[in-house]
């Protein structure tokens, strides 16, 4: 058996110009999601809807991927039948009953009708839906204000009854938005940062800057998992491993003391230039927030942010932490995040890091360390995993 | 791998697994049936205890051998057992006050128990070690109060070796409660890092009762035991098994194993103990001559008695002990370190270090070495130098 979708896309009706640019790389990428879990699948389009078929005892996994596919604002499992009356209504008692099931009693209908040649316009449609409904489910009523449930009818080139939508991503396909950059270390935001942009039809790669033995194999394991749960927003990505221990020793044994963090924030930030320029990203993705730690204050970012030419995303600039928990926790990072790797570097950071770094002055800081060749060494050396 | 963390567990020995496994499908019956492979199980059982108490120094009665699935089981059954007598005593069902004392150095299976207590309502007390690791006598005497109803202190730190005065702290407990008029409490100590290596009689020492683990000793895991004085009314009840100590079918091929280990530990002890003294001696001297390196607590010496010569906390500063360890792995050496790298702020990674009230550079950048019977003079310099090197090139 096969079971059946009609999925709603939202903002993309909105692009008139390339529409049809939007709705090409959404087929593609949930053909190709379906495809990597090896679900056997039929797509079918028509203007402002979306039709899947999956084999019914794969549904679970289909609508894992509808539900986290940005540009997709909600699906619902549907039953399609011929235009005629009797299957339509006999569709919605079926609809109805699952819910019924659930313990839900006071529902709607809703009709739509784009074949005008159906017997009933769609305010009879409703009515008669809700006519057989209520005489089929002892206990039911109807309740057009505050429905548990709704009954949704549409008459197409065939029919499709269907309950409530459930929620998608809403957003842009990914790859609308051009490439970025991640910048992925294994805390709470990066994730969230990353997560955001895909929404925003960012397709990224991800970039970890490991300082083994210093960050362990598990913070390297955890940064592995956290990109991999990303590509189930993406569909894919690419996750490169930057070694920075040389780097790093040279900055803890030259720089000053207080500037250190902000050192291997520039050096970091070159990194991620040059590693740009190399894969065509548009884009560098940061999950700063401002104050959050003594190096994201406006100066220290202005400082960093000099060091490249790309624009330098920061979603969660503005965001209070709390509400970066919110997301990452409903995205299924937070867990992950919050393992005990933590980075021990923590430990020997500056007691009293610089604040408010003057740009020139720092600039030539930076300058002096002479971090270029273990930086152009560490990009050599970085090593690159696909995940999808 | 050069293996240095005998303390955390020892390589088994081959020929104590492969009897084990052997009594494990020959003597299948469970030790409690009636029947007669019931009963061979059953002897060869009461064969392992009497092995085992003849093991232990002072040769204990074998009936005071309860087996456990471990040391940390072994430390569960007193420690647990005080929550039965004081929700038990009263009729009213409120809690009987009663006093644990044990110490800021304890091994997480007392120390988290301890604070479960605490958490439902006991009294436990705390006592601080001194500077050398050392717990004061006189200090536990001092926290013992008339409804003191156990004492539990370790007999060898994990972490640093340090060897606790056992009979003393016994002299001061009894001491401090005839001064209320009553007799001593019970006293217990988890002996899990001294069997084999320092020669600790539970009687002599005025024990109550001693958490031992076979893992320790080249034994396998999942196999310890509690040596006790008197039964002791545990919180976990079942089948009767162990005289109600311990419910559950005896893993009788663990008690055999545990038994033929913690012989042969035993007969091995002047030797094993001549070789960790002359390995501690060859440590310590090259520890001397790491720039920066120490050993802790400041100023231990080869030869120390107050300290087992297995174990060894030393300091690289400069280096988080937690990176250390991970270095040194690569460069082919197994030690060991507490979990050094606790961003919780709270919840310092080096407890019993800290306790000694160390500062935090040396306690963070702390790894633990221990050494066992098969450790060898040419490991010990192994180690050495692959901690030179990854110290000079990692230290910040």
């Amino acid at each position: 058996m096969d079971a059946f979708y009609l999925i709603k896309v939202g903002e993309i009706l909105l692009k008139l110009g390339n529409r049809k640019e939007f709705e090409d790389r959404l087929r593609s990428q949930l053909h190709s999601r379906l495809e990597r879990a090896g679900i056997g699948h039929k797509i079918d389009m028509t203007p402002g809807r979306y039709f899947l078929t999956v084999p019914a005892e794969r549904s679970a996994e289909a609508e894992r991927i509808l539900s986290r596919m940005p540009g997709i604002n909600g699906y619902a499992r549907a039953i399609k039948t011929e235009k005629r009356l009797a299957a339509v209504l006999e569709a919605a008692v079926e609809v109805a009953r699952a819910r019924v099931a659930q313990g839900k009693t006071r529902f709607k209908a809703e009709s739509r009708r784009s074949d005008k040649s159906f017997e009933l316009g769609s305010f009879e449609l409703s009515a008669k839906i809700g006519e057989v409904v209520l005489a089929a489910c002892p206990g039911t009523k109807v309740d057009l204000h505050s429905p548990e449930f709704t009954i949704n009818a549409e008459i197409r080139e065939r029919a499709y009854v269907f309950g409530d939508p459930e929620p998608g991503l809403r957003g842009l396909p990914v790859g609308s938005g051009g490439k970025g950059l991640l910048l992925l270390s294994g805390g709470i935001d990066s994730p969230v940062a990353g997560y955001m942009m895909a929404r925003r039809g960012m397709a990224l790669e991800a970039c970890y800057f490991h300082a083994y033995p210093y960050t362990s194999q598990e913070a390297q394991d955890k940064v592995i998992s956290l990109a991999r749960l990303l590509s189930s927003y993406t569909g894919h990505i690419v996750l490169w491993t930057v070694p920075f221990t040389e780097a790093q020793l040279k900055i803890k044994k030259d720089s000053r003391m207080d500037l250190t963090t902000l050192m291997m924030r520039s050096g970091m930030m070159r990194v991620a230039q040059l590693l740009s320029e190399r894969i065509g990203a548009n884009c560098i993705v940061t999950g700063e927030s401002l104050g959050q730690v003594a190096s994201q204050t406006a100066e220290n970012m202005r400082l960093t942010a000099s060091f490249t030419d790309f624009p330098v995303l920061r979603p969660l600039v503005g965001m209070d932490k709390e509400d970066t928990v919110a997301i990452a926790k409903r995205i299924g990072s937070f867990d992950i995040s919050i393992l005990p790797y933590e980075d021990c570097c923590v430990l020997f950071s500056p007691k009293h890091p610089m604040l408010k770094a003057k740009l020139g002055r720092e600039r030539a800081a930076y300058e002096a360390l002479g971090l270029e060749p273990l930086l152009l060494e560490a990009l050599d050396k970085a090593e690159r995993l696909e995940l999808s | 791998m050069t293996y240095l963390d005998w303390a955390s567990t020892a390589p088994p020995a081959a020929g104590i697994l492969g009897e084990a496994a052997a009594v494990a499908s020959e003597l299948y019956g469970n030790p409690s049936s009636r029947h007669g492979l019931g009963a061979s199980a059953k002897a060869r059982l009461e064969e392992a205890r009497r092995r085992l108490a003849s093991a232990i120094p002072g040769s204990p009665e074998p009936s005071g051998i309860v087996f456990t699935s471990g040391g940390s089981e072994a430390d569960s059954i007193p420690l647990l057992a005080l929550l039965r007598s004081a929700l038990g005593a009263r009729r009213d069902g409120s809690i009987k006050r009663l006093r644990l004392v044990t110490t800021e150095i304890e091994h997480a299976a007392v120390y988290e128990q301890a604070h479960l207590l605490k958490s439902l309502g006991l009294d436990v007390v705390f006592v601080r070690p001194e500077a050398d690791g050392r717990i004061d006598p006189e200090k536990v005497g001092a926290a013992v109060d008339k409804d003191t109803a156990l004492v539990a202190v370790m007999a060898v730190n994990n972490e640093t070796g340090a060897v606790q005065e056992l009979k003393a702290i016994a002299g001061a407990i009894a001491r401090a409660s005839s001064a209320y008029g009553r007799g001593p409490p019970r006293f217990h100590s988890d002996a899990v890092q001294a069997l084999g290596k320092v020669e600790l009689d539970p009687i002599a020492s005025g024990l109550s009762s001693m958490a031992l683990s076979a893992h320790k000793v080249r034994g396998p895991r999942g196999a310890g035991a509690l040596w006790t004085s008197a039964p002791i009314e545990s919180l976990a009840l079942g089948g009767g098994q162990e005289r109600s100590m311990r419910p559950g079918t005896e893993s009788l091929q663990g008690a055999w194993a545990f038994a033929a280990a913690a012989e042969a530990a035993n007969s091995g002890f002047a030797g094993n103990m001549a070789k960790a003294r002359g390995l501690e001696a060859r440590l310590l001297a090259g520890i001397g001559t790491i720039p920066g390196a120490l050993a802790l607590p400041l100023g231990r010496q080869p030869g120390d008695p107050r300290y087992s010569p297995f174990i060894l906390s030393l300091a690289f500063p400069g280096l988080s002990g937690e990176v250390l360890a991970r270095a040194l792995s690569d460069l082919g050496v197994a030690v060991s370190t507490g979990s050094a790298c606790s961003s919780n702020a709270k919840k310092p990674g080096r407890r019993v270090l800290a306790a000694m009230s160390l500062p935090e550079d040396l306690t963070l950048s702390a790894i633990r070495v221990s050494t066992g019977s098969l450790s060898t003079e040419a490991e010990v310099d192994l180690f050495l130098e692959a901690a030179s090197r990854a110290y000079r090139k990692l230290k910040t």
